[in-house]
């Protein structure tokens, strides 16, 4: 199956916030916690001026420094989205930490952000976002079309935005999300070489496998039971669903 | 295998409901179960608990009125989607619209029928049925008729379900009084300049011809903050395919930073600007001279007139560079006659609106872009017959931003009484659109005769009509004040009869039929019952109706009889509109070639009158001049306002949803005089206006993006009803800090920005 992707048109974006919205109903986010910020951003002095919005989400790094770090596999890559079981989220805190965009937040003592609205894809839908932006700014689709269709709307632009350009095709591995900049990434606030911090990367791959014996092994051990406690709640949830089905069938 | 297709085509549906794509038709009523959820998450997401059931209405959020699906499981909607087969929405709906949810299960609403227990004002009420709530209601509205004559009853609408009292209701009762704040307050100057120009109103939804369209020039429309859907989707494609953009804004709008040019102009001063793009427009011949020859009429004034407003003259006055007036008329001219000035929405600033306005449709003209591809199409309404009903008592509505082409200013209406409208029109101002603000003054005069009653539907009074404490007075002058809202808004208190009504999303509606290019026919169906003891709009007129005598007005027993007897009219029906997704378009004549010779424009000339002769009988200027008005006093900002793109009017300040994204106004103010008077961005200040009104505490906002000279906020926020648990206190209210406004002469229009205000660090 190929992979998926999002366009992300920053020179598009009028920052009217309907994806935050639609984000928020269709995904039944709690009060405080929202996945989509529109940030208002604004260079120069009265009266020579340039703007936008940024429109700041979790941007899927194939090489996704919250998964990598993530110790109970709360954060994992999944059709080339990073997903997030919250169920099984210690809130150690590792991936706001590691994440070079500074996405996921903590709410409610875990970690919380964009999971590509992967309910939404698997029953054969669009991310809310995508389905409600008026400007179109957002597409959801092939990560080859994304792609050339963000190098088609580069070329485009070009003439207003001379340093217009693709932002996500190999950064962090490439994004999940694809950006159309008119602008140079650090002026955007983006960075423009997105990593895991050198010392994110030491914990996960030195000092972590070296303490597995103690912090590790307590870990194992909650992760396993949550695991266990989760199945039974699933098959429950299986069993119940069938018996619905049945008694609709019976109608 | 019976099972496993039924599984396929419920996941079909599934897809459908939540991509929005053209799947299975299912319609209100006709719900499919939905399909088991995949492992994975403790609680299924909400389109896997149950029968999704699709219900077609008219989003209610803002008054854009955009075609919605409303996604309901069991009795809890779950999400509103912007209809596909709508030609507003197309499938998309914007952030307030997304909040219509939050907005029904608001915990603050109005719950039962209430009666006064306390003083006006006070806020104390006693629960009540409807027929206790209703009774009361007619026996007062009866008394105030035998004494004073039916005129006598003032209704104020706005929102969706105004038809029913600002417009049947009232004329049925025989009340020519009766007002929506979309005219006045909103768009009258750009209605009434368009008749005197054009012949015919723009009406509600501005006919500019995006597809083609190659240059789009805005004066103060900030497209984006104004979230109107269909103008973000049209902006944003034109703006794709290489539109030039040429905004004209004191501040940094969010579609100023997506412009090629931006003229920060110094407030007040547009039509000075105007005048001189005329200028450069025909001193250098660049306008579309065959045009102007088939189809305007005075074009030889004109030129003499603006000869000598050239692009310096303007830029003393504007505070602009001449070569960017000069630069921006020619890339205008460049791409005549798919370019033009967009009239905009909330046109009532200086009280010399409907001059401005004029002066932009002659740009306009000098484009050719009327009735052109890619310019201004011609609108149509959608043909359906009206339900059969005796002949009113008052004949013409209470127009609003959507009055219907031609019938408003004619002649005005009278009462039965020979009472014609209170509010000075044909008198103090020129033309004969509804001026809301003007109807305040009688209820405390008396002149030229006494309004005694105010039936309150879904208008904001004391958030939206300009000098607050002069509403006030008139509040505790009348004789029955009646207020039919959703949530308690500041008026409600000084009710003495409370009606809670159902949102939209609890009540069928009147059909909502559009000009536009192609004329359409929408459909307003519930997806839920209606919340606690609250009702719909057209079941309390036609009770009180019954209660009032006005029997034969109200033949109807329920709204879908109502609907069904109109859509018969042209073949139609409730269940038909279900099957076609809620809509019904119609063709539309668009362009001249449509008109097959005849003239488009409805003036006497039967052209477009750059120079009139109903002005210059009237003794006002018949050609635009630039009239100059009043500068902040040192030390105070001209306060403009205008909107967040998650907000509407001062309606939505409390939706739980849509406050969690702008829970409060801020101050928009020039950073340089933030540090020059030793404050910074986020203190929070109060505002003092010229005549001592105070507002706040509200934040700085210190920023580039607006010049030194004036002050800018959202409106709708500063609200002081407790009642209102998430709104009260937060913000600074900008109708607080209007406590004057500049009548315009000729359209009744209420210029609100002549107010200033300074900064003042306590309370």
């Amino acid at each position: 199956m190929a992979t998926n992707a999002f366009l992300l048109d920053i020179s598009r974006c009028i920052g009217c916030q309907a994806c935050t919205a639609a984000c928020k109903t269709g995904n039944e986010l709690p009060a405080g916690t929202q996945f989509i910020q529109l940030i208002e951003q604004t260079r120069g002095t009265f009266p020579n001026l340039e703007g936008g919005f940024q429109n700041h989400r979790c941007y899927h790094c194939t090489d996704a420094a919250c998964v990598s770090v993530c110790p109970t596999g709360a954060l994992f890559k999944e059709d080339g989205m990073t997903r997030l079981n919250r169920d099984v989220c210690s809130g150690c805190q590792y991936c706001t930490d590691a994440c070079p965009f500074d996405v996921p937040q903590m709410v409610d003592g875990r970690c919380s952000k964009c999971d590509a609205c992967a309910d939404v894809v698997a029953a054969g839908g669009t991310p809310w976002c995508v389905r409600t932006c008026p400007s179109d700014a957002l597409r959801f689709g092939d990560r080859q079309e994304i792609l050339a269709e963000a190098q088609s709307r580069v070329a485009a632009i070009k003439e207003r935005y001379p340093k217009a350009r693709v932002y996500g095709e190999t950064e962090a591995g490439g994004l999940g999300v694809i950006m159309v900049l008119p602008d140079d990434p650090e002026v955007l606030d983006l960075p423009a070489n997105p990593q895991v911090p050198l010392l994110v990367n030491t914990w996960q791959k030195v000092v972590q496998p070296a303490t597995m014996g103690l912090t590790g092994l307590s870990i194992l051990v909650t992760g396993v039971a949550a695991v266990i406690a989760r199945r039974n709640h699933m098959q429950e949830l299986k069993l119940l669903h069938k018996e619905e089905a049945k008694a609709d069938e019976s109608k | 295998m019976g099972k496993v297709q039924l599984q396929i085509s419920r996941r079909t549906f599934l897809k459908s409901a939540l991509a929005g794509s053209a799947g299975l038709a299912v319609a209100g009523g006709h719900a499919i179960p939905a399909v088991a959820a995949p492992e994975g998450s403790a609680e299924p997401p909400w389109f896997y608990r149950g029968q999704i059931k699709t219900t077609y209405s008219v989003c209610d959020m803002c008054p854009w009125r955009c075609g919605i699906t409303v996604q309901s499981v069991g009795d809890r909607v779950y999400k509103i989607d912007g209809n596909p087969a709508d030609p507003k929405s197309r499938g998309m709906l914007c952030a307030r619209g997304q909040g219509g949810v939050s907005f029904m299960y608001d915990p603050d609403r109005l719950r039962s029928p209430m009666l006064r227990t306390g003083e006006r004002g006070e806020g104390k009420f006693q629960e009540v049925t409807w027929p206790e709530a209703l009774d009361a209601m007619a026996e007062k509205l009866l008394a105030i008729k035998e004494q004073y004559g039916p005129e006598s009853v003032a209704v104020f609408g706005h929102t969706s379900g105004e038809f029913w009292f600002a417009d049947y209701f009232a004329q049925a009762w025989g009340t020519p009084n009766a007002a929506k704040p979309s005219s006045s307050l909103c768009t009258s100057p750009r209605e009434e300049a368009s008749n005197l120009t054009l012949g015919f109103p723009v009406g509600g939804h501005e006919p500019v011809d995006w597809e083609g369209l190659r240059c789009l020039t805005l004066i103060g429309s900030h497209i984006g903050e104004d979230s109107r859907n269909t103008v973000m989707q049209d902006f944003a494609k034109a703006w794709g395919r290489g539109a030039k953009v040429i905004v004209v804004d004191p501040r940094f709008s969010s579609v100023a930073a997506k412009a090629d040019y931006w003229l920060p102009i110094k407030p007040g001063t547009d039509t000075a600007l105007l005048l001189a793009w005329i200028n450069v427009l025909i001193a250098e011949k660049r306008y579309d001279a065959d045009y102007i020859a088939e189809w305007a009429d005075g074009f030889d004034k004109l030129a003499a007139h603006v000869a000598d407003l050239t692009p310096e003259w303007a830029a003393a006055i504007t505070e602009l560079d001449p070569e960017l007036i000069r630069t921006t008329a020619r890339v205008m001219a460049d791409s005549l006659p798919q370019s033009l000035i967009m009239p905009g929405r909330h046109v009532t600033w200086y009280g010399n609106d409907t001059q401005r306005m004029r002066a932009a449709y002659t740009v306009n003209a000098l484009l050719g872009a009327y009735g052109r591809e890619g310019g201004f199409y011609f609108n149509k309404s959608p043909y359906i017959e009206a339900y059969p009903h005796p002949p009113f008592a008052v004949a013409g509505s209470a127009g609003g931003c959507s009055a219907e082409p031609g019938a408003e200013s004619a002649e005005l209406p009278v009462g039965p009484s020979g009472k014609a409208r209170a509010d000075g029109a044909r008198t103090k101002f020129l033309r004969g659109a509804t001026a809301m603000q003007e109807l305040i003054e009688p209820m405390i005069t008396g002149e030229p005769y006494p309004i005694k009653a105010l039936i309150v539907y879904g208008t904001n009074l004391l958030n939206t009509v300009p000098d607050v404490p002069r509403t006030i007075e008139a509040l505790k002058n009348l004789d029955l004040v009646v207020a039919i809202d959703v949530l308690p808004m500041e008026h409600v208190a000084w009710a003495d009869i409370v009606l809670p009504e159902a949102t939209v999303l609890e009540r069928y509606d009147e059909l909502w039929t559009v000009a536009h290019k192609t004329p359409y026919i929408a459909l307003r169906e519930p997806a839920v019952e209606p919340y606690a003891d609250t009702k719909p709009a057209w079941w309390m007129a036609r009770e009180l109706g019954m209660r009032v005598g006005l029997e034969n007005y109200f033949k109807w027993e329920t709204a879908e009889e109502y609907i069904n007897t109109r859509l018969q009219t042209i073949g139609s029906s409730i269940e038909k509109m279900r099957e076609e997704k809620g809509i019904i378009v119609q063709k539309g004549k668009p362009y001249f070639a449509d008109f097959k010779g005849s003239s488009p424009f409805l003036t006497k000339t039967g052209k477009i009158e750059l120079y009139s002769d109903e002005l210059a009988l009237a003794g006002q200027d018949p050609i635009p001049v630039y009239t100059p008005t009043e500068d902040p006093p040192d030390g105070f900002f001209r306060l403009l306002y205008g909107r967040h793109p998650v907000h509407t009017f001062a309606k939505t300040q409390n939706t739980p949803l849509l406050h969690e994204l702008y829970p409060e106004n801020e101050l928009w103010i020039n950073a340089g005089i933030v540090a020059a008077q030793g404050m910074k961005d986020g203190d929070r200040v109060w505002l003092e206006n010229q005549d001592g009104a105070r507002s706040g505490p509200v934040k700085l906002k210190a920023t580039e993006r607006i010049r030194p000279d004036a002050v800018f906020m959202a409106h709708g926020f500063g609200r002081n009803e407790p009642a209102l648990t998430l709104a009260n206190g937060k913000g600074a209210n900008d109708a607080q800090l209007q406590t004057r406004y500049i009548l315009d002469p000729i359209s009744g229009g209420a210029g609100m920005r002549v107010n200033f205000v300074r900064i003042v660090k306590e309370a």
